[in-house]
């Protein structure tokens, strides 16, 4: 599968939510926030999907 | 360490409540005589009626069976507790069910004037200059329900015994009403009405110590924070034509945020992304970045409360 580029519309509020992650070192940017998210459910999901 | 002491004692006939002024510190044991009899319950502010305890929130918090341990909490903007659960020797109460009505006994039973814990409290509440409608939505002691599979909420019967009793612990003085439900013809009380004794006590040391702290936040508004913090005397709703919207955080504005994903992380979003959000792959990635933000961040302290001090 190739590179992707996505396009997340987030409020102010929501904005001020992944910024204080930022903020706390949680990740080095906004998009990287995202990306770490997405990489950790899939694990989270793949975890899962062994258990099964 | 002290030892409690007794200040009041009541016992409430089938077919009437009882306001107590309630002042922090102070424990109201509300206790079976016979056994088997529901007891609904109101809670005010004694300073400010329009502080109320508020079931919706309660419900949310600790469930649709608030027992030891639970808070009674007030209603938003104040949403702060107002009661501690110290003790409860059935574990069995309600937040689910409204209190029992005139309508519901003549809709159903065919009675225009039977006991109805809607008039039984409004009676009580009265001693305290609050009108009927003032009585709000009832927790409802020793109340045993069930939610079935389908939904719907349903009254089974209970299995209180005499002397079995709930202590509430008052974190802020409030006016308490208690009242015998009036369901004689359900099974809320296993078809009959009882009596129920009431004792005041003032709470030992350790009482005191078995309540938890909660949180107290910049939200938990009080009437000097509010816009409009005159209460209306009148019935009619007029328009203010003097009103200027103000609400919270508006207008929402939107950003962007342009997001490059490896060809290996655009695999794992295919396979974990909601089917539901179709082609919109910005609402499905950002599904996952709060999904995964709930997991990790979101929490609740051991009162119940909304964890503090998150990212």
């Amino acid at each position: 599968m190739a590179e992707r580029t996505v396009i997340v519309r987030l409020n102010q509020q929501q904005i001020e939510l992944v910024d204080r992650a930022v903020a706390r070192g949680a990740a080095a940017d906004r998009a990287a926030l995202i990306r770490r998210a997405l990489r950790e459910q899939a694990a989270k999901s793949s975890r899962r999907g062994e258990a099964r | 360490m002290s030892a409690r002491s007794v200040l009041f004692e009541w016992t409430m006939q089938p077919g009437t409540g009882k306001a107590i002024e309630l002042r922090a510190g102070r424990i109201l044991r509300i206790e079976q005589v016979e056994g088997r009899q529901c007891v609904d319950f109101n809670c005010f502010n004694l300073h400010d009626y329009k502080e109320y305890m508020h079931c919706g929130r309660t419900r949310t918090v600790h469930g649709f069976n608030p027992s030891k341990g639970s808070f009674l909490w007030s209603a938003p903007p104040r949403e702060r507790p107002l009661l501690y659960i110290l003790e409860d020797t059935v574990g069995r109460n309600d937040v689910l069910f409204p209190r029992c009505s005139a309508y519901l006994y003549e809709s159903a039973y065919g009675f225009d004037a039977h006991t109805n814990c809607q008039d039984i409290q409004a009676e009580a509440q009265r001693e305290y200059g609050l009108t009927p409608d003032d009585v709000h939505d009832s927790f409802n002691l020793f109340m045993c329900t069930e939610v079935t599979l389908d939904g719907r909420a349903t009254i089974t019967r209970q299995e209180s015994r005499p002397g079995d009793f709930v202590d509430l612990l008052a974190l802020v003085d409030v006016l308490a009403v208690p009242n015998v439900c009036g369901a004689d013809v359900m099974r809320t009380s296993n078809f009959a009405l009882k009596p129920i004794k009431l004792t005041v006590f003032q709470a030992s040391e350790a009482d005191m110590a078995a309540a938890p702290k909660t949180p107290i936040l910049k939200s938990q508004r009080t009437p000097q924070d509010f816009r409009n913090a005159t209460i209306k005397s009148d019935r009619a709703l007029v328009r203010d034509h003097t009103y200027v919207a103000e609400f919270v955080n508006t207008p929402i504005l939107v950003e962007d945020v342009v997001v490059t994903l490896s060809a290996d992380e655009a695999a794992m979003f295919e396979a974990i992304r909601l089917p539901s959000y179709e082609a919109d792959d910005g609402a499905a990635l950002r599904d996952i970045l709060f999904t995964w933000w709930e997991e990790n961040f979101l929490g609740a302290t051991e009162s119940g409360a909304p964890a503090i001090g998150s990212p």
